[in-house]
């Protein structure tokens, strides 16, 4: 589970940083973009302004030329000299300015309009053409052209822009001013989408704090002449303002008003291009400016995302399979065969983290069941009436050093074993300690499965020997073999040289079920596992060896003690003489 | 009708006469004149520059009347009265308005009449609680009473360059500025300090501190203010106390014609 935790980890921190990258990477970008854009926004305000003014100079020419035309001049100087009608005059210079630019729309002029040298008009083309008579030299760029200069202006008169080019008319002899003519060029909407061709950006032209004519939808800019005038100051100083966000239904747009010259500079006229804001860098803006296109196999890493993903899969689902399933099979296989009784215990050192931990935990319960069910025997003060199984002759595995004392003294060597180790489990210092190691072989016990102390009891195992009393035999509290063994030899308990009462008997029981206590105790303190070992068969064990070691040594009877070695609980037989 | 108006311009006029040299306890330093001598800035006919401005190439540019509308004041000086209230008349026609500069007293009202044929809307757009913004049609007038000392701007929004200098004094010395940038002071200035400002194109474009004692002719040299604040002097392309004709012809051209 560890590695599956770390690889988890792993990817969850991955995905947080490819996330935080996805997010976070688009910023600067789009910092950058937007600053692109500004840039492109300073640009084209400055072409604006260059085609301004190259347009202006187109005007000046073009209104200077159709000055140099001598029926205008021969109609002006007659007017200016008052000579003959004005409502002829207005006729002639009107139908001559008509048959020299018969399509003004077509064109882009809005209006043309001829003065006599007074500035009083003659006659118009285009807007207002019926209206003459009246005097218009107090316009600047009229008084100028009246006194001989080829200008421009632009005006914002009745709600319209109107870019306007002025020169004088000369006579005929060209030695003096007779007149003058001025273009109107159109400054509206067409002007708008031809900056909108040319710049390739968005256009809107203001006059007096409205929009009058604009590629986007007018309604949408409402809030442009505000923001404009924000930066009246400014513009004022510059001709311009900086690259101003500007709000368009869900859009954002980066915009710069520039200021038209002329008089129309005093009354808020400005042109304002509109280049679109690069998209947010948030989720949905990104999510939502994702095309079709940006998916295609050419232009997205599909083999690596796809590859990654499959890889860190696979990688996942093997590590489940190692630490997970594996684990999982094979703790079901041993549960199996716990469940057959093949087995008295779970193999917990083969488990690791958690499932090292269920191992034990069950081990752990079985054994608290194994010693609630003999601590409830031992407390009944009842054995089990099954007679002891077919167990080696006893004396044969125990005390190889055994610290039985010779001559009243521990330590002699007691036993058949006495020289070898023993490769009984209960014969040697370390079957003991083991808590009747799995022994093989020359084993008192049958081989025990791996990790069991002890195999279950085999069935008829105990035999009580010959000289048993009944009484003692029947009785449940006082297992006959135990109580027979712990007697000395000749005490009449069918064991030679030994003959037991009932006190005795009752003695060795009490002795054997306080050391088997003292034993499951040590074991339980030292870590070891108990599982199978019953009082039976430890009574039983406990009669083969004391038989044997009593007749080896010749004494009473032998007394078993606890103790612990290295860790382990283990058990000491001493002689009594 | 024309006999009331007549009545109600001369007789103040009377009573400031008869005012000002009786004022006691002062020496009179007689004539005070001058010449104002513009910068080329100062000294443009034109508010508005489009692009271009060129000459035709054939005729010469005819001058402008340049001084027209430059007016300067001596103020700061005690124990004058103010010019008494009176109304003047501008009338708005063929695109301007005559006259563009007015200087009267505190508390006169001027009457603007459009005798042309195009709709105006004037006010005052520095202060407009002072004038609002109002349509004036051909042939109608409206009164306007300026009361405080002080320059105030009217303005046609719809025609820009449409703009009459209303200036309230409280000192009777003041004079016109003619074509040839010549100027002359009522008669009766008192001897002393004085402060001397001059009006044209719409601003104070110069000031200084003078003392009238002896003074018998003064030239004024018109300083261009600069963008930053400070003051600095505008070459005079024609220094040797050239003529309005002279200095239009030097006139600058627009800004973008060099180009």
């Amino acid at each position: 589970m560890f590695l599956s935790k770390i690889w988890f980890i792993l990817i969850a921190v991955a995905a947080g940083v490819a996330l935080s990258i996805a997010l976070a990477a688009p910023r600067p970008m789009a910092q950058k973009l937007e600053e692109l854009e500004g840039q492109r926004l300073d640009r084209a305000q400055y072409a604006a302004e260059q085609m301004l003014k190259v347009d202006a100079h187109k005007w000046i020419d073009r209104v200077a030329k159709l000055g140099r035309d001598a029926i205008l001049s021969e109609a002006l100087d007659s007017a200016s000299r008052g000579t003959g009608e004005l409502g002829v005059q207005h006729k002639t210079v009107q139908s001559r300015i008509r048959s020299l630019l018969p399509d003004l729309s077509t064109a882009g002029i809005a209006s043309i309009t001829a003065v006599d040298a007074y500035g009083r008009v003659v006659a118009r083309v285009g807007d207002n053409e019926k209206e003459y008579g009246e005097n218009i030299a107090g316009a600047e760029i009229v008084a100028d052209a009246l006194r001989g200069y080829l200008s421009d202006d632009v005006w914002g008169a009745g709600g319209h822009l109107l870019r306007v080019a002025g020169a004088p008319v000369l006579s005929k002899s060209r030695d003096r001013i007779v007149g003058a003519l001025l273009i109107g060029a159109e400054t509206g909407p067409q002007f708008a989408e031809r900056l909108k061709r040319n710049l390739d950006m968005d256009v809107a032209l203001l006059l007096r704090g409205k929009v009058i004519a604009a590629t986007l939808d007018p309604t949408q800019l409402a809030a442009l002449p505000e923001l404009v005038a924000q930066h009246r100051a400014e513009i004022e100083d510059v001709k311009r303002t900086p690259a101003l966000p500007l709000e368009v239904g869900p859009d954002t747009y980066l915009a710069v008003a520039g200021a038209f010259p002329g008089q129309a500079s005093q009354q808020q006229g400005y042109y304002v291009l509109i280049g679109r804001k690069p998209a947010k860098a948030d989720l949905g803006s990104l999510l939502a400016n994702t095309s079709a296109r940006d998916l295609k196999w050419g232009s997205f890493p599909w083999l690596s995302l796809i590859g990654s993903i499959l890889a860190a899969v696979a990688i996942g689902l093997l590590l489940q399979r190692l630490e997970v399933e594996r684990p999982i099979a094979r703790m079901r296989a041993e549960l199996r065969t716990l469940a057959r009784g093949e087995a008295v215990k779970l193999n917990d050192g083969r488990y690791s983290g958690g499932f090292g931990g269920i191992a034990r935990d069950i081990n752990a319960a079985i054994e608290h069941h194994a010693m609630g069910s003999l601590s409830g025997a031992v407390a009944a003060g009842g054995f089990s009436s099954s007679p002891p199984g077919d167990l080696p002759p006893a004396g044969s595995a125990f005390g190889a050093q055994a610290a039985f004392p010779s001559s009243g003294a521990p330590g002699a060597v007691a036993g058949s074993a006495a020289a070898p180790p023993p490769s009984s489990g209960f014969g040697s210092p370390s079957s003991l300690q083991s808590g009747f190691g799995a022994g093989s072989g020359a084993s008192a016990f049958p081989p025990s499965p791996p990790l069991l102390g002890f195999s279950p009891p085999p069935p008829a195992a105990f035999s009580p020997p010959a000289g048993f009393p009944p009484s003692a035999r029947s009785a449940p509290r006082a297992p006959s073999a135990l109580t027979t063994s712990a007697s000395p030899p000749g005490t009449g308990t069918g064991i030679p040289g030994g003959s037991a009462t009932d006190d005795d008997l009752e003695d060795d029981d009490k002795h054997v079920q306080g050391v088997y206590l003292q034993f499951l105790a040590a074991k339980q303190q030292c870590g070891e596992s108990a599982v199978g070992l019953t009082l039976d068969k430890f009574r039983q064990r406990l009669q083969e060896n004391k038989v044997a070691l009593m007749s080896k040594h010749d004494c009473r009877t032998v007394r078993f003690s606890v103790y612990v070695k290295d860790g382990k609980a283990s058990l000491r037989a001493t002689p009594v003489k | 009708m024309k006999a009331v108006r007549l009545i109600r311009t001369l007789v103040p006029a009377v009573l400031f006469a008869i005012a000002v040299p009786s004022t006691p306890g002062r020496a009179l330093a007689g004539m005070v004149k001058g010449t104002v001598r513009l910068s080329d800035t100062a000294r443009a006919t034109r508010l508005h520059q489009g692009y271009w401005r060129l000459e035709n190439g054939n005729v010469p540019v005819r001058p402008a009347s340049g001084r027209a509308g430059t007016v300067v004041v001596l103020e700061g000086i005690s124990g004058v009265l103010a010019p008494p209230p009176r109304t003047v008349t501008v009338e708005i026609a063929n695109l301007e308005a005559q006259p563009r500069v007015v200087v009267v007293g505190p508390g006169s009202v001027v009457e603007f009449k459009n005798v042309g044929k195009t709709t105006h809307e004037l006010s005052t757009p520095a202060n407009e609680s002072i004038m609002p913004i109002e349509r004036l049609n051909p042939g109608t007038f409206r009164h306007q009473k300026f009361g405080a000392p002080g320059a105030y701007l009217v303005r046609c929004s719809e025609y820009p360059h449409l703009i009459i200098s209303v200036i309230v004094v409280d000192s009777p010395y003041f004079a016109m500025v003619d074509d040839k940038g010549a100027f002359q002071m009522p008669s009766g200035v008192p001897d002393g300090k004085a402060t001397l400002k001059v009006w044209s194109m719409g601003r104070w474009v110069h000031e200084e501190s003078i003392d009238t004692s002896g003074k018998q002719d003064l030239t004024v040299r018109v300083l261009e203010p600069r963008s930053n604040g400070k003051e600095s002097e505008t070459r005079d392309p024609d220094s040797k106390d050239s003529d309005a004709a002279n200095s239009e012809a030097k006139e600058p051209e627009a800004k973008g014609s060099g180009e």
